[in-house]
């Protein structure tokens, strides 16, 4: 299991096929034939897992979205995400290394 | 274990494409939701097993594509006997062994082996040793089971694992995993007064507009009629209500979330729940009908008067 962090990079794996419904989200995972039902932060992070956003820009998003206090909703995000990537609805990205040209530079 | 190891003494040679050697010359068209379904190469013992148990569901082929209607092809061929593993079955709870691709499913399963095709209709094959009586009227059900839960979801209906019931005019979904007392619900239905349609599998199809309807199927369990009801039955009806059943003391009835209901109905489609290839379509499907029918959580027990607690149920 991976420590998600606001800068951890997630997306959605493969085999997972979801519906938005009322404000909730409904998950089938493939492999397992597995069905399960999200609540409505559960369903915004299924949303924003697109493999491009850190986690930190979710929070921000989802912060602005509801008018939420961030310290609270980056609590709930995390904990959810922790859970959804152990129970393989999302994974984790590689960090992106810093770029040779900004090694460059940082080595003058 | 890989695929039909546990049914079949030679998973390698699994055929790979739909031909062998037919039982017969003979055919019937079985008339039955998302069909129908047309079945050749039929030794005339198989027709006539198929006819004890489907009564008027059987129709000619010659009969049935005259009205125009296509129907779903399969060709049954002879398969040898010692290819098939020898299973104790007491107690024991039997799962088709499947093998999805996009535009195939391998089937195995007691004493049978079968394949559906997509190219780009479907059309089945079926390969069994089976050549008369209960037995091969039991394999020919079991892929049929299969076979209409595909064609339902590609004609915008589902295949659930559930107890449906009626009052002649509209039909209730009582649904649920095994053990959750579909069964004795349905029991309790039928003692008020009410008709089960089966206890086991009901077909529902969203219609244009979206109204959902019940379709009568003949695979039953202990409770249900397999030759499409009595003459003049409908064979469909509106969908009343969607009940996810739980058992518990006394009675109540709690509206259940769109979600939970369209987490419910994806749980009860058998086959196509398990098939990757088949997911985006079922979610589509079940979403349809999630919206489509009210849903509630039922918990009963076996002094509950459930047929009167379904009635009350407002569309």
């Amino acid at each position: 299991m991976t420590a998600i962090t606001g800068s951890t990079v997630l997306r959605r794996r493969a085999d997972v096929r979801y519906r938005r419904i009322e404000g909730e989200a409904v998950v089938l995972r493939q492999s397992a034939a597995e069905v399960l039902v999200l609540n409505g932060v559960g369903a915004a992070v299924l949303d924003l897992a697109d493999g491009l956003r850190p986690v930190g820009e979710w929070i921000d998003a989802l912060a602005l979205k509801y008018g939420a206090d961030r310290e609270t909703v980056a609590r709930d995000v995390l904990e959810f995400a922790g859970e959804a990537e152990e129970a393989g609805l999302l994974e984790a990205l590689p960090a992106i290394p810093a770029t040779s040209g900004e090694k460059d530079e940082d080595g003058g | 274990m890989s695929f039909g190891d546990e049914f079949l003494r030679h998973p390698d040679l699994f055929p790979g494409r739909r031909s062998g050697e037919p039982w017969g010359s003979g055919s019937l068209a079985l008339d039955v939701p998302g069909g129908p379904y047309l079945v050749a190469g039929l030794a005339a013992t198989q027709i006539e097993a198929l006819e004890t148990r489907f009564g008027r569901l059987c129709r000619g082929v010659t009969e049935t594509t005259a009205t125009g209607r296509s129907g779903i092809a399969t060709a049954v061929f002879r398969a040898p006997a010692a290819d098939f593993v020898d299973l104790d079955t007491r107690g024991w709870e039997y799962t088709l062994a499947l093998d999805h691709a996009e535009r195939s499913v391998r089937v195995a399963g007691l004493r049978l082996m079968a394949r559906l095709d997509w190219a780009p209709g479907l059309a089945g094959g079926l390969w069994t040793p089976e050549a008369a009586g209960e037995e091969w009227a039991s394999v020919l059900e079991n892929y049929l089971r299969l076979l209409a839960a595909y064609r339902l979801l590609a004609e915008g209906g589902v295949l659930l694992h559930s107890a449906g019931v009626t009052d002649g005019t509209s039909a209730w979904l009582l649904l649920g995993p095994a053990g959750a007392g579909k069964t004795t619900a349905s029991r309790l239905c039928l003692e008020a007064g009410a008709e089960v349609l089966s206890d086991d599998l009901n077909a529902v199809i969203v219609q244009e507009g979206g109204r959902a309807v019940v379709a009568r199927l003949p695979f039953t369990g202990d409770l249900g009629e397999r030759q499409g009801g009595s003459p003049g039955d409908p064979g469909e009806y509106p969908l009343r209500g969607l009940l996810r059943l739980r058992q518990g003391p006394g009675a109540s009835l709690v509206p259940l979330s769109r979600a939970s209901a369209l987490a419910a109905l994806i749980a009860a489609a058998p086959y196509a729940n398990r098939d990757p290839f088949r997911h985006e379509a079922l979610l589509a499907v079940c979403e349809r009908l999630a919206l489509a029918a009210p849903a509630w959580e039922l918990t009963f027990s076996l002094g509950s008067d459930l047929w009167s607690i379904l009635r009350a149920v407002q569309e």
